[in-house]
């Protein structure tokens, strides 16, 4: 612990005094100004800040294209705007809200930054494959935004053949060009993670001292190499029969647009996963730091996350029931997805025995992962409704599905990203944002991600198919609540945009550990020099050793 | 594998590694990384291929038969000529013997460009016998079997994404070499020869289960 | 080819043997599988020759890997990733084909 470990009681609550900088090499923010020390710096510290800015920006378009479809389902009759424009715009919100946004939110920012400080080391193994991965990033995003600049897609995030390769009117080449590049620095992220966990951890800093955190990212980073290759390939497929017309899908000869299907679901469904587990190891770390509490089922909570990593490679077939895949394979993928109920609850189970008979803070970061644990719960229970057979032929392509997945990506990866930007916004930056407008903000997105989206699991059930832009009259009072929630949503989003940003000039200095956490990145300054450490980091004897520790059945930290 | 180098033969320790040794360990995993990646790939095409031969055998076989057999098996010999350049190349890198090693790495590239310039003479060949359904203009050589095209259509896709692969390579390879030719370098970079050596030998992999996936297996009923 | 050989000392040679050894008997190796696989798709002698020929491929893929790739020199985690590709690679179409084959 530095400085401010030694501090206990209330006075951790008023952690604004800065610490003595006497002495002290400047942070990595400060080491350099120029632009170009920002673009071409191979800091993993500066290449998360490039990822979180940039996707602060896709951020930006997918929740306004979001918000163009909230608008288009106020009236039946779709009469507010074409059916084509509002094809587009929830085309352009699928896309970039997936590939630009959720796959990199919480590894290419919080993960680049972070991973190095959890395992001491002085930063990723591979510094320049760091930055071209950012590169690379912002070339596929060209490539997409171009698609959208000149007149948008209207395929659906999915690009199922044969639509995407011979009836769509819309630019869907470089849209399929952008994603495809984009794949790429997912790979080279996931790469460079992999080997870093492997070879770079401190002296003692054995296997299971590692922050849950940074388990979570190792067992996305495996996705990010086993998954990501397959839907490059399909993708190259894509293009080649749209532009060359080279096709194996296509129908006209005998090909089997299901067999794109399987390409694409092989990674997609993999890729939910990408989304999800680094948000369960930001909700890992939040936790305890919160409820004072050593993270309980440490162990189980590291395996279930190389678990639910394994298991999601064996269900994609539960996209697939009504498309006339065989019924034995319906079967098998039907029953394998119950599977990944059992490591979720895992998770879930510990996070509730932490904070059980802990010491709570409500403060910003701790709301928001009260919310992500609640809104998971919801939209994992509603998975299993999808993965049985019987259940799934009703509410197949309904509104059921997008509020089952939004759950999921919104409650569960949005909110992780929220609580994680809260709470490692001191190390981050070296300054504190206003307590009170983020417990504000995170209230509001929890009420407004609800209202949201829970009328969208009713306007399902009684049979309202996504994807179109008009609807039966009796369903527009739901329609108008969940678009009403929208507007709260949004404004919820807001606020932390402008206090956040506030804070980088106004906000009060933070010291190293403003939160009394556990964790090596908190036994660093904050912001952290440029090499992470002033000398090398002590490895502690636990992970989480917070005051409050329950006994378990087993040792978990051999 | 640090032993068995020669004498002044070694890697330059970067500032975020603590030891050379850490350092080695990490550019092997890396590229392994890499590799795995590469092998899922083209896997998802040979998928396909399985896929379309079980759902179209009579086309499917129709179609193998059309492939140019004779070049492919040559490309494959070829391809294995240059795994046996680079394997010389790591060992003289080992020995410390640089001269040798760039000669090898050269003839490296020399064998990979033949085999591009033999798989080019094999498209235009495809070309003459109207095996290019994707071509407006010229009419297909089994248009009576439409589901041909599938399997011819893989067929470009699977060869022009090694070939893309290849020729990458063998840009990366001339590009090291120049590097590899100056003074000092093995004591800097030995492990980048090694390196490099698993991604030429891996694409020779893929292009070994390529050969047999897509003009072999396939010329059975 | 023969002067640079030449000009070489007896020490040298055996050094070069050395090293070279494993290299030029794996290429041997995989020339005559090789040969084996070219010669059952040109002949076609039986219907099952597929069976033979990707057994063959099998033999091939895990030389290279073991032998030219120096996996059995490397150490475990090497070894792990060297081969986990291989398994996913089942998984895909394994999990595929519980689609294909029972339509």
């Amino acid at each position: 612990m530095s400085a401010s470990g030694t501090i206990e009681g209330a006075a951790r609550r008023e952690p604004h005094v800065p610490e003595s900088t006497i002495g002290r090499k400047p942070d990595y923010l400060h080491a350099e100004s120029t632009l170009r020390s920002w673009f071409f710096t191979t800091d993993h510290k500066r290449i998360a800040i490039l990822y979180l800015t940039s996707i602060t920006g896709f951020f930006v378009i997918g929740a306004l294209a979001a918000g163009v479809v909230r608008l288009a389902l106020i009236v039946p009759n779709g009469a507010i705007m074409t059916n084509d424009t509002y094809n587009k715009a929830f085309t352009i919100h699928g896309v970039v809200m997936v590939w630009f946004f959720l796959i990199p939110s919480i590894p290419a920012t919080f993960g680049n930054f972070l991973i190095p400080l959890m395992i001491g080391a002085k930063d990723l193994a591979f510094p320049k494959l760091n930055l071209t991965s950012w590169y690379v990033f912002m070339g596929g995003a060209l490539f997409t935004l171009v698609a959208v600049v000149l007149g948008g897609v209207d395929t659906g995030w999915t690009f199922y053949a044969p639509l995407s390769t011979a009836f769509s009117n819309s630019w869907v080449l470089p849209a399929l060009i952008g994603v495809t590049i984009v794949g790429f620095s997912s790979i080279l992220t996931g790469l460079n993670f992999v080997v870093t966990i492997h070879t770079m951890r401190a002296p003692g800093m054995t296997w299971f001292k590692l922050p849950i955190f940074v388990w979570a990212h190792y067992a996305t980073s495996l996705i990010f190499l086993l998954a990501t290759p397959v839907i490059t390939t399909a993708l190259v497929l894509l293009i080649a029969e749209r532009a060359f017309h080279v096709g194996v899908f296509d129908p006209a000869f005998g090909g089997d647009p299901v067999l794109f299907q399987h390409l694409f679901w092989f990674y997609s469904h993999p890729a939910v996963y990408i989304m999800v587990l680094p948000g369960m190891g930001v909700i890992s770390e939040i936790v305890p730091a919160f409820a004072r509490k050593k993270l309980f089922g440490y162990r189980f909570v590291a395996y279930a996350s190389i678990g639910l990593a394994s298991v999601t490679f064996f269900v994609w077939g539960h996209h697939m029931f009504v498309n006339g895949q065989s019924d034995l394979a319906s079967l098998v993928f039907s029953a394998l997805s119950f599977a990944v109920a059992v490591p979720s609850a895992v998770k879930v189970y510990n996070w509730t025995a932490t904070i059980h008979k802990g010491s709570l803070r409500l403060d910003t970061p701790m709301l928001y992962a009260m919310g992500y644990i609640g809104l998971f719960v919801l939209g994992g229970l509603t998975g299993l409704y999808l993965a049985t057979l019987a259940i799934n032929q009703h509410i197949h392509a309904t509104y059921f599905v997008v509020a089952h997945f939004h759950y999921i990506m919104v409650g569960g990866t949005v909110l992780a990203f929220l609580g994680g930007l809260h709470f490692w916004w001191p190390k981050f930056t070296g300054r504190m944002y206003s307590e009170p407008w983020g417990r504000v903000s995170a209230v509001l997105i929890f009420l407004g991600f609800n209202v949201t989206f829970f009328p969208q699991f009713i306007l399902g059930y009684l049979g309202m198919p996504r994807r179109y832009a008009t609807y039966p009259p009796e369903f527009q009072l739901l329609n108008v609540l969940s678009s009403a929630g929208a507007t709260i949503l949004a404004a919820g989003y807001l606020f932390p945009m402008l206090y956040l940003v506030y804070s980088l000039w106004f906000g009060r200095k933070a010291p190293a550990n403003p939160w009394d956490a556990r964790g090596l990145e908190w036994e660093t300054a904050s912001p952290p020099p440029t090499l992470n450490f002033e000398r090398p980091p002590e490895v502690p004897r636990i992970p989480y050793d917070y005051p409050i520790q329950a006994t378990e059945a087993k040792d978990q930290h051999r | 594998m640090s032993e068995g180098l020669a004498e002044g033969v070694g890697v330059a320790r970067a500032h975020q590694f603590e030891t050379v040794a850490q350092q080695r360990q990490a550019a092997t995993l890396g590229i392994w990384a890499w590799l795995i990646t590469e092998l899922l790939l083209f896997s998802a095409l040979f998928l396909v291929a399985l896929i379309t031969r079980i759902e179209h055998p009579e086309a499917t076989v129709a179609a193998a038969r059309h492939l140019k057999f004779w070049i492919g098996a040559t490309n494959t010999v070829v391809l294995l000529c240059s795994s046996l350049t680079m394997s010389m190349a790591i060992e003289f890198s080992r020995m410390g013997w640089q001269r040798a090693m760039v000669r090898a790495l050269l003839a490296t590239a020399a064998l990979g460009s033949l085999f591009l310039v033999l798989k080019a003479y094999e498209y235009y060949a495809d070309w003459e016998e109207h095996m290019m359904p994707f071509l407006a203009h010229r009419p297909f050589a089994l248009e009576e079997t439409p589901a041909a095209r599938l399997f011819v259509n893989l067929y470009y896709v699977a060869t022009g994404l090694h070939a893309l692969h290849l020729f990458t390579g063998i840009a990366l390879l001339l590009g090291m070499t120049w590097m590899a030719a100056k003074a000092g370098f093995l004591a800097r970079h030995q492990n980048w020869i090694e390196v490099y050596g698993l991604y030429w030998h891996f694409i020779d992999l893929v292009w070994i289960l390529a050969f047999p996936i897509l003009y072999v297996v396939n010329r059975g009923p | 080819m023969k002067s640079p050989l030449a000009r070489l000392s007896p020490g040298d040679r055996a050094l070069l043997w050395r090293h070279l050894r494993t290299p030029v008997l794996t290429f041997l190796a995989l020339l005559g599988l090789l040969g084996v696989i070219v010669a059952l798709g040109a002949t076609q002698p039986f219907a099952q020759a597929w069976i033979v020929e990707l057994a063959v491929v099998a033999l091939m893929v895990a030389l290279i890997l073991l032998v030219s790739m120096e996996v059995r020199r490397e150490p475990p985690l090497i070894r792990l990733f060297s081969g986990i590709g291989f398994f996913w690679v089942c998984i895909m179409i394994g999990m595929t084909l519980t689609d294909y084959l029972a339509r």
